[in-house]
C-alpha cells in the first residue's frame, strides 16, 4: 500500500511538472499583458505533433528536435500575437475570446491534417529506475528535470535579467514603464513567444512519453489553468506547485476513488481554493 | 430546409438565454451547456420511469437547473468572482456534472447515451391530444418556444430587473453603492437564464432522439458564445441571428467537419476583432449614426 501511494506520489508530480510548465506560461501572460490565452494548449499540441513530424517523420533525433518543435511552437504564437491579440490589448474580455476561437482554428486544423487516430513516438529513453519498490520510467524522471529546471531559469531570469525586471514593471503600472524606457509592444511580444515556446516544450516533452491526439491541448490548458490558480497567478513558482500539487492530488485521488472522476479532483481543489484563498497559495493578497 | 429553422430555433433559445446572462449582466458563464444537457437527461429520464406526460416533466427538469444555478451562482457570486474566474469555476462545474453524467452508466447509460422514442404531445382544438410528429409540427412548436423565450426575457429586461442587470454589466461597484443588491440580481439573471435554457434542452433531446453527454461539453459552450458574438451580445435579436448563420453555414457550406470548426473559430475571431457588437450590434450603430 505505501509503495503504492509512493507511487502514485511521484508520477503524479511528473505529471503535475507538466501542468505546471502550462501554468507557467498562462500565469506569465496573465500576470503580465493581463491576456488570458486559453489557446496556450493548442500551442502545446502544436510543439507535440511538431516534435514527432520532426523526430518520426523527418528523421532527426530526439534531443535535437526538442527545441526547434519548442520554437515551431512560439513562432505560431508570433504570429498569432501579430494578427489578433496585439488588437485586443485594450480589452481584455476580448483577448480571451480571440483565444477560444483560435483554439478551434488550431485543434481542428491538426484534427485534419493527422485524424484524431493517436499517434506515438518511439521510445526515447527506455527502461527505468528502481527505487526500492517503485519503478520510474527513466525518461519520466528526465522530462520532470528538464521541466523543473526551465521553470527555475524562468525564475531566475525574471529576478535577475533588465528584461525581467522589465516585465514586473509592466505588470505593474503599464504607463510608467514606457516612461521608464521599456519598449512595451517589444515586451509583450516577447512574452507572448516565450509563454507560447514554453508550452511547446512542453508538448515536444508530453510527446515522448504519451500519444498525441489533436484534443490533448483542451485537457491541458484546463489543467494548467487549475494548477495557475491554485498556485496564485502572479506568482512562476506557484504555478509550479499548483502544477505538482494538482498533479498528486488526482495520482492519490485516483487510487481512492475511480479513475473516471480524476479530472473532478482538481476541479473540486480549484472551486476550494477560489472560494477560500482566491490569490492562490502563494499569490499576493493585492 | 424546415430542419436548419428548427434546430436555429432551439439554440436561439439558448443564445438568447445565455445572451441575458452574459450580454446583459456582464458575467461570462460557461455553466449553459450543463444545463441544457442536463434538463435534456431529466426530462427523458421522467418521462421513461414515470411515465408524466413530456410537459410536466420539463417543470422538475427546469427546477433541478433553477436549483442548480442557485448553488452554482451563489458560490460564484457570494465570493465575487471577476470575469475570468468566473468563467474558469462555472467551467469547473459544468465539466463535473458532465463526468458524474458521463459516468453514471446505471442511470445516464454514460458515453453510449440515452435513445430518446417518444414524443411531446399538445392539446389542440378540434383535434384533442395530438403528438409532435415530422418537421413542420416541431418547426412550429420550437418557433412557440423561441418566442416566448423572448418574450419573457424581454418582459425581465424591460422591468427593474432589466436596468439592475445593466448596471452590473456597466459598473458593478458603482451599482452597489446605488443601493442594486448586486449579488440577489446576477443570481436572478443567471437562474432565469439557465431556467429557460433547460428547456431548449429538453425539447432538443426529444427532437434529435439522441441524449449524450457531450451535450455538457466545452464545445456547445464555444458555440453559443460564438452565436451570441456573432449576433451581437446585449441584444435579444442578435442571439437569434447569430444562431441561423451559424446553423445554417454547415448546410450551406458542404465542408468537412475539420474546415467547420475552423471557420466556427476563424468567424469568431473576425467577429471580436472586426465587429465586436455583432452584426445587430453594428448594424444598429450604422442606422444610429446616419440618423445623426
Amino acid at each position: 500500500m505505501l509503495s503504492l501511494l509512493v507511487g502514485q506520489v511521484l508520477n503524479g508530480a511528473i505529471v503535475g511538472s507538466m501542468y505546471g510548465i502550462i501554468a507557467l506560461g498562462i500565469t506569465l501572460t496573465f500576470g503580465i499583458t493581463g491576456i488570458v490565452n486559453f489557446a496556450l494548449g493548442e500551442f502545446m499540441m502544436i510543439g507535440a505533433y511538431a516534435t514527432f513530424a520532426l523526430a518520426e517523420r523527418a528523421g532527426v533525433p530526439y534531443p535535437l528536435a526538442v527545441v526547434p518543435a519548442a520554437l515551431i511552437a512560439a513562432g505560431a504564437g508570433y504570429l498569432c500575437n501579430k494578427a489578433f491579440f496585439r488588437f485586443t490589448r485594450g480589452n481584455l474580455v476580448n483577448g480571451l475570446l480571440v483565444s477560444i476561437g483560435l483554439i478551434s482554428v488550431f485543434e481542428s486544423a491538426v484534427l485534419w491534417y493527422w485524424s484524431a487516430t493517436p499517434i506515438e513516438m518511439h521510445y526515447v529513453l527506455p527502461g527505468a529506475l528502481r527505487v526500492g519498490d517503485v519503478s520510474l520510467p527513466k525518461m519520466k524522471l528526465l522530462v520532470f528535470a528538464v521541466i523543473v529546471l526551465v521553470i527555475a531559469l524562468t525564475y531566475a531570469g525574471l529576478a535577475r535579467t533588465w528584461l525581467g525586471r522589465a516585465s514586473y514593471a509592466y505588470a505593474q503600472n503599464p504607463e510608467a514603464a514606457t516612461l521608464m524606457g521599456v519598449h512595451t509592444e517589444r515586451l509583450v511580444t516577447a512574452v507572448m513567444l516565450y509563454s507560447t515556446g514554453l508550452a511547446g516544450l512542453g508538448g515536444a516533452l508530453y510527446a515522448s512519453l504519451y500519444s498525441l491526439e489533436p484534443s490533448l491541448g483542451g485537457v491541458y490548458v484546463l489543467k494548467g489553468m487549475e494548477a495557475a490558480i491554485l498556485g496564485g497567478i502572479g506568482s512562476l513558482m506557484g504555478s509550479l506547485w499548483g502544477g505538482l500539487i494538482l498533479g498528486v492530488i488526482e495520482a492519490v485521488g485516483s487510487i481512492f476513488l475511480p479513475t473516471a472522476f480524476r479530472d473532478a479532483y482538481g476541479l473540486a481543489v480549484l472551486v476550494a481554493i477560489l472560494l477560500f484563498r482566491p490569490a492562490g497559495l502563494f499569490g499576493d493578497e493585492s | 430546409m424546415l430542419t436548419i429553422f428548427i434546430y436555429t430555433f432551439l439554440s436561439g433559445i439558448l443564445a438568447v438565454t445565455f445572451d441575458l446572462i452574459f450580454g446583459f449582466t456582464g458575467q461570462l458563464s460557461m455553466f449553459h451547456p450543463a444545463v441544457f444537457g442536463l434538463a435534456a437527461y431529466v426530462t427523458h429520464l421522467l418521462v421513461l420511469h414515470t411515465g408524466l406526460p413530456f410537459w410536466l416533466a420539463t417543470l422538475p427538469a427546469a427546477a433541478a437547473a433553477v436549483a442548480l444555478a442557485i448553488v452554482v451562482g451563489s458560490i460564484c457570486f457570494k465570493f465575487r468572482l471577476k470575469t475570468f474566474y468566473f468563467a474558469v469555476v462555472t467551467l469547473a462545474f459544468a465539466e463535473m456534472l458532465r463526468l458524474i453524467v458521463m459516468n453514471w452508466n446505471s442511470v445516464t447509460n454514460g458515453t453510449l447515451g440515452l435513445v430518446v422514442s417518444g414524443k411531446p404531445t399538445i392539446w389542440w382544438p378540434g383535434t384533442g391530444i395530438v403528438a409532435i410528429r415530422g418537421p413542420v409540427a416541431w418547426y412550429y412548436l420550437t418557433l412557440a418556444a423561441l418566442a416566448a423565450t423572448v418574450v419573457i426575457c424581454a418582459r425581465v429586461l424591460a422591468s427593474w430587473m432589466g436596468r439592475a442587470f445593466g448596471a452590473i454589466r456597466l459598473n458593478e461597484d458603482l451599482a452597489r453603492t446605488l443601493g442594486i443588491n448586486v449579488f440577489r440580481y446576477k443570481l436572478v439573471s443567471f437562474a432565469i437564464g439557465n431556467a429557460l435554457a433547460s428547456f431548449a434542452g429538453g425539447l432538443y433531446g426529444y427532437y434529435t432522439g439522441y441524449i449524450d453527454p457531450g451535450y455538457l461539453g466545452i464545445n456547445q459552450s464555444m458555440e453559443v458564445l460564438a452565436m451570441v458574438l456573432l449576433g451581437g451580445q446585449g441584444t435579444l435579436t442578435g442571439p437569434i441571428v447569430g444562431s441561423f448563420v451559424l446553423t445554417g453555414l454547415p448546410h450551406i457550406i458542404d465542408l468537412r467537419a475539420e474546415a467547420r470548426a475552423i471557420l466556427y473559430g476563424v468567424i469568431l475571431i473576425f467577429t471580436i476583432l472586426v465587429m465586436p457588437r455583432g452584426v445587430v450590434g453594428t448594424v444598429r450603430a450604422w442606422r444610429g449614426r446616419r440618423d445623426v
